[in-house]
């Protein structure tokens, strides 16, 4: 493919990677022609130098014993002490696992039911209708978790927990459960409560994209006598798959953000071993101990880690033809 | 493109009117000269980290256009709302302080950023009130150079009881004690099976299972939980410690026999039934409501936690479901220690800032209000007004005063809210014999009591509540947990650690088969003791002796 | 045309399976919204309920002692209409400035040729997955002079990358025929973005800036980090938060000595439950009802068909 191609009227030329010295040249007289779009994006490069890139220097604590005290030269290093603490700390594998378990069981969870969801609001066909189901679904994201937890653990409560009342009356259970007090379902019951708070929302930028099918594929579609599944299995979902793949590369780089204030609220001494995670660790041995050194060196682990989950996720989209993100 | 010409316009318009709108604040630093002795009008900064409250101007109360009056001193007072180790953190970072600043939780790390200006001078030349005020506790003040960069928050003069219990204890639902006709309750033993029987005839409240025994143990208020064993032992909330009265060594209790008979005690109670199921699940909320329902028979916990509760108890008029509270020991000899010692805390404070301009002002301020007149002005507030005094001399308040002075607006319109803490101050009492601050005074707890109130005291043979407690005894280092342990110290990570061990392990301990007992708390003892237990306990005897010797 | 195209489109049931699947659509799409409106309806409930009643819990749909005094508590402190004048022009400034410069940049990484098109999507993305910490942002701000100023709400985010690749990816959906013909007509990039992209764009710009407009309303960490000082540059939610953590007393701190200091306030009139439930409805309603305004937005076929047709 390198090998054929060729310069077209529009300067694209990938025979870059083959001809270096010829390229310079074509990559300046290249430049030279998009002055405007180097004129759109660079303002923003440096505010994004400014505002993103110089913060960095804020890394080098996780090296120092840190006392906001002190000027930064005058700062203590200590090496890699900081994250040796997280890495011989049984209790750091321990946050660590149930980070990664709940990210991943909201990542599945959310991908499915904002997709599913958007599905079926497309199949709606009173415009009224829709919008109201719309607008009443992304609710419950402007609640805060403090709300929300309450109403869920109040939910699961054992004498009053509609949760448990149906459940009783349906003779499912003999004797009401305690939800909350069961460790290895707490992974399970804080993805549903994300579901729940953010389903809605999730939803509108998959909504968005089904706004970008041409309606003409519908109307072919229905003068074949295809069905409403058959509509969404060929039309809908195929065109959603470039955004939902993209969305997939994004979400797996925040692999280690499942979240804080969820389980932090609906954590209790039952449910530690399952609901702790590495937001909830970091607050409360770095943070709330004022060792902010501590709480970087974590903030690095988590960059690294999302580095690499970010890079494979979009490598491997590559190596799969699919649209990705760079 | 007609839309995108609107958009423009509409974009530039609001640009315009947003710069228009925006004003930089150019007030804040005392802009008087600095001879301290001017009454000119100037506006300081003031910063509290330590209780939430509405932003505003001290001359906009009637407290603070009083001080004003007698100083020319007003005050811009900002109040915390975040994390406020975020916030000292950026003044710190910035360099930027208000003049007066009270950082809380954050005081070491102002102290360690030199952030305090050196007071010795200022209170030797300029606050003979605060000097007399902080006379006994002067050297507790110092660091170990002899400087003092802070005021501690309060300081006693001598001790009286709050005559209602804010602090622990155990409490028991009135209707229990009713119907046992109001018995004398001293022992744990005594006080589940007084729960025991009780249950055993009303198994139901309003068609719900009656809950024998519950406990706080959501989040950070845990400590309600891990804290009970030291009570029982007859120790004050000493923290995490056990303190001895003779050699003053301070020893850890997490793992002693003491927290292990309560659990154990907890544990049989489960074993029974009349262990709340959901005490290690439900969430604040929902403990109150628990406690509101009227199914708890009886709970441990800090008075200050429930007060929710017992406002709405009260309210509704339902005395015999309120609780009282009771100083419960684990055995009949038992001295119990419920109530505070006199105590001074010391890790707390305010503290004059290197960015104030004109410090000899403010240590006058200061130094003004803590006058026995202004204080009596701060914490009563105005005779006639809001309290009277009788022929014999002793403050008192009418119903009326009382529902005046409880309400919020009120106070904040007052100035109690802005100047009852986080100001140096007194508290015990006056030298005329009346209580510092009103609720200590027992004219004014008494003139609140409801009947059902007046015939428990009466069965019971007291004036008022905490007549049933012991006296406290002297513990000059009182409260341990006011030792500050340094960051991120191996101490301070033993603490946290602890925590998430008894977390981890209590609920096991209560609620796991009685024969499964002691091999979990076989277990727990032993993770327990691979934590750094032995540097946290010398570094809080060394402390505690720090502070005795101080106290002399 | 257009209504043809939506009677047809309506009219149409191929079939019993048809039936079936809308009978339980709707069903479904009933059931979400019991599930989704009740969190709202409970907290209007509590709200609107005695603050010391609500205590008790089980406050469900309905005030069982009703009130205005949660809501005349929160209006009593003066400065909730200054606050609210402020929160409205931050989401207004604020999302009119993001959406505009993420919509530029977004257009010159979807295009193909560009020569830095990789770099400047690396360059922006990475930046989701890392931050430098609160202490240096703070004092970059600071070094801005941007510390009491209402820009500090504005041009910290006037870039957002997840949106930013959201709006590439649309763009990227355009057929590129339409680029080219406007290219032989000699317009430029910008001419090209300005007339084209964004016209084009409308529902992914509409989507955007919901995320940004409900971001701005909700921030106020910033304003407490950076503007705490300056009543007179206070929002909303800020102002919401004070209150909420007013009624809060004896949640100020983790330890013991909070408690001590906690003791010493005396009983409270509010709680921070109804206080919070109040605040849930006052400061939630208005940007709710932003979404149902941009869906006009949202309606499929308006950009391809448009363009087409």
């Amino acid at each position: 493919m390198q090998m054929e191609s060729r310069v077209t009227e529009e300067g694209i030329d990938t025979s870059i990677l083959v001809q270096p010295k010829k390229s310079k040249e074509i990559f300046i007289k290249k430049m030279m022609t998009q002055k405007a779009l180097i004129a759109m994006s660079f303002p923003f490069l440096i505010w994004l130098f400014i505002f993103k890139y110089i913060p960095l220097w804020g890394w080098s604590i996780a090296f120092q014993d840190f006392k906001p005290a002190k000027s930064l030269l005058d700062q203590e290093w200590i090496g890699l002490e900081h994250f040796k603490f997280l890495f011989t700390d049984p209790n750091f594998y321990r946050v660590l696992r149930n980070t990664l378990g709940m990210s991943t069981i909201n990542l599945v969870l959310g991908f499915v039911t904002a997709i599913g969801l958007a599905l079926l609001l497309n199949e709606i066909r009173h415009a009224k209708f829709k919008k109201l189901v719309q607008t009443i679904s992304y609710m419950p994201h402007f609640i805060s978790w403090v709300v929300a937890a309450s109403i869920i653990s109040y939910s699961l409560s054992l004498d009053n927990g509609i949760v448990n009342i149906v459940l009783l009356k349906l003779g499912i259970v003999d004797e009401p459960i305690l939800w909350l007090g069961k460790e290895t379902w707490f992974w399970g019951i804080n993805g549903v409560s994300d579901i729940w708070k953010n389903v809605g929302w999730n939803t509108i930028i998959y909504l968005a994209a089904i706004t970008m099918i041409d309606p003409e594929q519908y109307e072919a579609a229905d003068i074949d006598g295809a069905t409403r599944l058959q509509r969404i299995r060929y039309i809908t979902l195929p065109s959603l798959k470039p955004t939902i793949i993209i969305l997939m590369i994004m979400n797996l780089g925040y692999i280690l953000e499942s979240g804080f204030e969820a389980q932090y609220l609906l954590g209790n001494p039952l449910n530690l071993a399952y609901s702790e995670n590495l937001d909830i660790y970091v607050l409360k041995y770095g943070i709330s101990l004022g060792n902010f050194s501590l709480a970087t060196a974590a903030g690095i682990f988590k960059t690294v880690v999302s580095f690499i989950f970010l890079f494979t996720a979009n490598h491997i989209a590559k190596r799969f033809d699919q649209p990705r993100l760079f | 493109m007609f839309k995108s010409k609107i958009f423009m316009v509409l974009l530039m318009f609001v640009l315009l009117v947003s710069v228009a709108g925006c004003t930089k604040d150019e007030s804040s630093s005392g802009k008087a000269s600095k001879s301290g002795d001017s009454k000119e009008p100037v506006t300081f900064s003031y910063y509290n980290a330590a209780s939430p409250g509405k932003d505003m101007n001290t001359n906009e109360t009637v407290i603070g256009k009083e001080l004003e009056k007698q100083t020319g001193v007003n005050f811009k007072v900002e109040y915390a709302v975040g994390d406020i180790n975020t916030k000292i953190g950026t003044m710190i970072a910035s360099g930027k302080y208000p003049d007066l600043l009270v950082p809380d939780a954050a005081l070491p790390k102002v102290l360690d950023a030199g952030a305090f200006i050196e007071l010795n001078d200022l209170i030797d030349k300029h606050a003979p009130n605060i000097k007399k005020l902080y006379g006994p506790y002067l050297n507790r003040m110092k660091d170990k150079d002899g400087k003092i960069f802070f005021i501690p928050m309060e300081a006693s003069q001598g001790f009286i009881a709050n005559p209602n219990i804010d602090q622990g204890a155990f409490w028991v639902q009135r209707a229990v004690l009713k119907e046992a006709g109001y018995p004398k309750i001293k022992t744990l033993d005594e006080y589940f099976k007084l729960i025991e029987d009780y249950q055993k005839k009303h198994p139901e409240v309003e068609g719900k299972s009656t809950i024998g025994f519950t406990a706080l143990t959501y989040d950070w208020r845990f400590f309600a939980l891990s804290n009970t064993p030291n009570h029982l032992a007859g120790y004050p909330n000493d923290g995490g410690v056990q303190v001895d009265m003779k050699t003053h060594e301070a020893k850890v209790y997490g793992n002693n026999d003491d927290t292990k008979r309560y659990l154990k005690e907890l544990n049989e109670l489960n074993s029974k039934g009349l262990f709340d199921k959901e005490a290690f699940v439900g969430n604040y909320d929902e403990y109150l409501a628990k406690l509101t329902s009227g199914r708890v028979l009886g709970f441990f916990d800090y008075g200050w936690q429930i007060g929710q509760a017992e406002d709405n108890l009260k309210n509704a008029g339902v005395d015999d479901k309120r609780y009282m509270a009771l100083p419960i020991t684990f055995d009949e000899n038992t001295k119990d220690q419920y109530l505070d010692p006199p105590s001074f805390v010391s890790n707390r404070g305010v503290g004059i800032t290197v960015s104030a301009k004109d410090p000899v002002r403010i240590i006058k301020y200061l130094d003004n209000m803590v006058k026995e007149e202004n204080q009596k002005l701060i914490l009563w507030g105005i005779k006639g007004e809001t309290y009277e005094v009788n022929d014999e001399g002793r403050f008192h308040r009418t119903e009326e005063q009382i529902a005046k002075t409880s309400d919020e607006k009120f106070r904040e319109d007052f100035g109690s809210k802005i100047y009852e803490w986080g100001w140096p101050r007194g508290n015990g009492l006056y030298a005329d014999g009346n209580a510092w601050e009103p609720r200590r005074q027992a004219e004014v707890a008494q003139m609140s009591y409801t009947d059902g109130d007046k015939k428990l005291l009466e069965a019971y043979g007291v004036q008022v509540f905490s007549d049933l407690f012991a006296k406290p005894e002297d513990r000059p280092w009182y409260p341990a947990w006011s030792v500050q342990l340094e960051e991120g110290s191996k101490e301070q990570i033993f603490s946290q650690r602890q925590t998430d061990l008894q977390k981890k392990y209590y609920p096991k301990l209560v609620l796991a088969k009685p024969s499964e007992f002691e091999s979990i708390w076989t277990e727990y003892k032993k993770e327990y003791n691979a934590l750094d237990v032995k540097v946290y306990e010398e570094t809080m005897t060394k402390e505690i002796k720090k502070l005795i010797d101080l106290a002399k | 045309m257009g209504k043809k195209r939506l009677f047809k489109a309506t009219r149409y049931h191929s079939g019993p399976g048809d039936y079936i699947f809308d009978v339980f659509n709707y069903t479904f799409m009933v059931f979400l919204c019991v599930v989704m409106l009740y969190p709202f309806l409970n907290q209007m409930a509590v709200s609107l309920n005695d603050a010391n009643d609500s205590i008790k819990g089980g406050i469900f749909l309905w005030p069982r002692e009703f009130t205005w005094a949660n809501y005349q508590h929160v209006f009593g402190e003066a400065s909730i209409i200054q606050s609210f004048v402020i929160s409205v022009l931050r989401t207004l400034i604020g999302t009119l400035t993001s959406v505009l410069g993420t919509a530029m940049v977004a257009y010159t990484i979807s295009r193909k040729d560009f020569v830095f098109k990789k770099f400047v999507t690396i360059a922006f993305v990475l930046t989701m997955y890392f931050n430098g910490g609160l202490i240096p942002n703070y004092l970059l701000i600071k070094e801005l002079n941007l510390l009491d100023s209402f820009w500090v709400y504005i041009l910290p985010g006037i870039i957002g990358v997840f949106n930013l690749i959201v709006i590439r990816s649309f763009i990227e959906g355009i057929p590129e025929s339409l680029f080219e013909s406007a290219k032989i007509d000699g317009a430029g990039d910008f001419t090209i973005f300005i007339k084209i992209v964004l016209p084009l764009s409308m529902p992914v710009l509409a989507t955007v800036s919901l995320f940004v407009a409900v971001y701005q309303w909700n921030s106020w960490f910033d304003v407490f980090l950076y503007n705490s000082s300056v009543p007179e540059l206070s929002t909303l939610q800020y102002e919401l938060m004070k209150i909420l953590q007013n009624s809060n007393a004896s949640m100020s701190g983790k330890t013991a000595a909070d408690a001590f200091a906690s003791s010493n306030s005396s009983a409270n009139s509010v709680t921070p439950t109804s206080i919070r439930a109040t605040m849930t409805i006052i400061a939630s309603l208005p940007i709710i009802m932003v979404y149902p305004f941009l869906q006009k937005y949202f309606v499929k076929g308006l950009t391809l068909g448009g363009v087409k047709g």
